[in-house]
């Protein structure tokens, strides 16, 4: 058999291959592990803590395959973000990426993440419930595995009600109206040493169960901002009350507070009575207080329209979409995800593990305040997760930052603002689409 | 002492844009090839820096800024959509606001002080070179990290300024948390890198002949008069130069906002400067078409105040050549 190459197929073959290479020009390696030696760059967000029992984690998975050196890179939460979008945008990301769930959607759309069903054959999914494996999802494909769950609580210090002979309220029942009389006895006894309240209103995370409890959503299945404008000036007003009343702390420190770290918190500092966290933040509160904390339910939910909280997968784990070793990366999320050894060592600090068994695994091994946290985790009713944070609106929380402080300085009527924050995260969403 | 030496050569440059420098004819003798190569070698490697470093991403991001570019996808044409775009963008037009402030406030007071203690220590203060360096060094500092993470603590509610006006009883505020006076804790900022421009008074100052203040005074002016009539004149082409730099240097102020606020140019855009803006579009928004309009913007309108200040310069600077 002689094959003829003929001039026509020639000039029509070219032009076809190219367009086709042009296609498919993810420029990723080939998700065949490869026995030679493999380099993976490794990069997260994260306090020293987590630095030192990730580096651990790195040398149990390097010693199980000798072949793949790990390299870590390790940011603040600012610098990781600013450092992520300039590395992929030179195409030199990390292969195995730290992500959360506000930008989940706006690099996977953007086609910086590797779709995991391409390298299934190394990464097994099967220990996470359905439920919570598709909040790593956009558009139906899998850019994410979640590392571990957290929910949104209030922290209480209890030294500080006992001193002030004041009783801990029964979570059960309680509202935000209980939560405002509760925080302005403290406050009164403290004697503007102690305020009863943690200045909030930043964070995604306050707006959210708000919006959840008063029946709607932050955001639409069709990644458009849902939420009513009366729904965010009534949030905006009860956080203006809690300053206005000295049941918070003034602007100007809730101003600084939002930018200092966990340790300078009125929490931490046993400077407020209550606060708003997230439940595996318990731990790293606890010691820094070195009082009593304890963790309650969300104020609102018994006469909730729909349950606020919910459970958050803490963080994921992506994979660069050009990642030249995008085999070896999926061995190392593989690792990341389900192996005890190696969830032994993080315990609950990227969230309480997804995987049940290692959950129940490592439960032992907890310090109280980490039980607590599981506890919670396991106590509360939920209802199902929103949805991932659309393309575009990965800024919502400077966004909310900066109408949060027009409002609690005065410079804004909350109605006003809170039509302004929707139209420009929406504007923002518009943009990226 | 070499630095000064080179701040005062670097001082007596612009004495002399009019190039009145008569009868000398350039040198007849033909450029030597081997010159040539060799002023060429041991230029290389600051051509190679400013072609691959500046020019090149200038070029690169002049071509962005008519593009839609998401940093991750292919940049898409966008013709002039991003300048038009900029006409309706209130946060522009705020930074834009700040970024004046901050420069028509902190440059004149900066230069006013820095004028004055160069005319105070040039009367022959003892330790003058002692002064002097303790005055320099906040200029080295300024622009730091830092000096910006110290500004955050020293301003700050439980804050050195605070803590100090508690001693008579005045009530302490967020000097940087709040939008009041954000801005004006990095205007003070700005005014206490006065040493840079004072050390390039202090240079304009030694070159001023002494004949004059003696004749001066021989006719009986005093020092207000002699500072008036003399210092003032023969300075403007070192105020000018000074006017020109800090200026160009305030409306590219970036690290001080950001540090301070985190990032954010908060509390409610009050510290937002113009390039702490196009930085949060580019890295934060991924909109680094319309961060890159927004540089060429900016440096139309240093431009612009660069040739507004050496047109105005022909009313009021003197040279004395």
């Amino acid at each position: 058999m002689r094959h003829v190459v003929s001039r026509r197929s020639v000039l029509f073959g070219v032009p076809a291959a190219l367009a086709l290479s042009a296609c498919s020009g993810s420029g990723g390696g080939s998700t065949e592990l490869s026995n030679e030696p493999v380099t993976l760059r490794f990069t997260w967000w994260g306090s020293d803590a987590r630095h030192q029992r990730t580096q651990q984690v790195i040398t149990l998975f390097q010693e199980k395959h000798p072949n793949i050196t790990v390299k870590g890179e390790f940011k603040d939460w600012n610098g990781y973000w600013d450092s992520l979008a300039t590395t992929a945008a030179a195409q030199e990301a990390p292969d195995v990426i730290q992500m959360d769930e506000l930008y989940l959607a706006s690099y996977a759309e953007r086609g910086a993440l590797l779709d995991l069903s391409r390298v299934s054959d190394h990464l097994d999914t099967g220990g996470i419930a359905e439920d919570v494996l598709a909040t790593g999802k956009v558009e139906d494909k899998q850019y994410g595995v979640p590392t571990g769950l957290a929910a949104y609580s209030m922290v209480v210090n209890t030294d500080l009600l006992d001193q002030y002979g004041i009783e801990v309220p029964d979570d059960d029942t309680w509202s935000w109206d209980d939560l405002k009389e509760i925080g302005a006895k403290v406050s009164a006894a403290g004697g503007g040493k102690v305020t009863g309240v943690q200045s909030w209103g930043f964070d995604m995370g306050g707006l959210n169960i708000w919006t959840r409890q008063s029946g709607g959503r932050l955001f639409g299945d069709d990644g458009n901002v849902a939420v009513k404008p009366a729904v965010v000036a009534d949030y905006w007003r009860y956080l203006v009350e809690l300053a206005d009343k000295g049941i918070a702390p003034p602007p100007s420190v809730t101003v600084e507070r939002a930018t200092a770290t966990l340790d300078q918190s009125g929490t931490a500092t046993n400077a407020s009575a209550f606060g708003t966290w997230w439940n595996t933040q318990l731990t790293s509160l606890s010691a820094a207080s070195g009082q009593h904390l304890t963790l309650l339910k969300l104020p609102g939910e018994a006469d909730a329209k729909q349950r606020g909280v919910y459970h958050k997968p803490s963080m994921y784990w992506s994979i660069f979409s050009r990642s030249k070793h995008p085999g070896e990366a999926a061995l190392l999320v593989d690792f990341l995800a389900n192996s005890q050894d190696a969830a032994e060592v993080m315990l609950t600090d990227r969230g309480v593990p997804v995987n049940e068994k290692i959950r129940t695994a490592i439960e032992p091994k907890l310090d109280p305040a980490d039980q607590a946290a599981v506890r919670y985790l396991n106590d509360i009713k939920v209802s199902p997760p929103p949805r991932v944070t659309p393309n575009g609106a990965s800024d919502i929380e400077k966004i909310l930052q900066r109408h949060t402080e027009q409002v609690l300085f005065g410079q804004a009527k909350p109605e006003d603002a809170a039509t302004s924050f929707i139209n420009e995260l929406q504007a923002e969403i518009d943009a990226a689409a | 002492m070499t630095v000064f030496h080179e701040l005062r050569r670097r001082t007596a440059a612009p004495a002399e844009p009019r190039g009145r420098v008569p009868g000398e004819p350039r040198r007849k003798r033909p450029a030597n090839k081997k010159d040539n190569l060799a002023a060429l070698v041991f230029l290389a490697p600051w051509l190679a820096g400013l072609l691959v470093i500046t020019i090149g991403p200038m070029i690169a991001s002049l071509v962005l800024s008519f593009t839609n570019y998401d940093l991750l996808q292919p940049p898409e044409w966008a013709g002039f959509d991003n300048f038009v775009r900029m006409l309706g963008d209130e946060r522009l037009h705020s930074s834009l606001q700040v970024t004046f402030v901050y420069v028509f406030v902190s440059v004149p007071v900066q230069l006013t002080i820095a004028l004055l203690l160069a005319v105070v220590l040039d009367r022959g203060v003892r330790g003058m070179a002692f002064y002097r360096s303790i005055f320099y060094l906040p200029s080295l500092l300024g622009s730091s990290v830092a000096i910006a993470i110290l500004w955050q603590q020293v301003f700050g509610t439980e804050g050195l300024v605070n803590h100090f006006l508690g001693l008579f009883g005045v009530p302490g505020r967020g000097w940087i948390s709040e939008p009041g006076t954000a801005l004006s804790s990095l205007i003070v900022l700005n005014v206490w890198t006065f040493g840079a421009p004072m050390v390039i008074f202090l240079a304009g100052l030694r070159q001023i002949p002494s004949m004059y203040y003696e004749a001066a005074a021989v006719d009986g002016a005093g020092p207000l008069r002699r500072f008036r009539g003399i210092t003032l004149p023969l300075l403007t082409p070192i105020i000018f130069f000074n006017l020109v730099l800090q200026i160009i240097h305030a409306f590219q102020a970036f690290t001080q906002a950001f540090v301070v606020s985190n990032g954010t140019g908060g509390p409610s855009d009050s510290t937002l400067f113009f390039t702490l803006y196009a930085y949060q579009r580019a890295f934060r928004n991924f909109d680094m078409g319309y961060a890159s309009a927004m540089a060429w913007f900016l440096l139309v309108v240093i431009a612009a105040f660069t040739a507004i200040n050496f047109y105005a310069a022909r009313f009021w600077v003197f040279y004395d050549d």
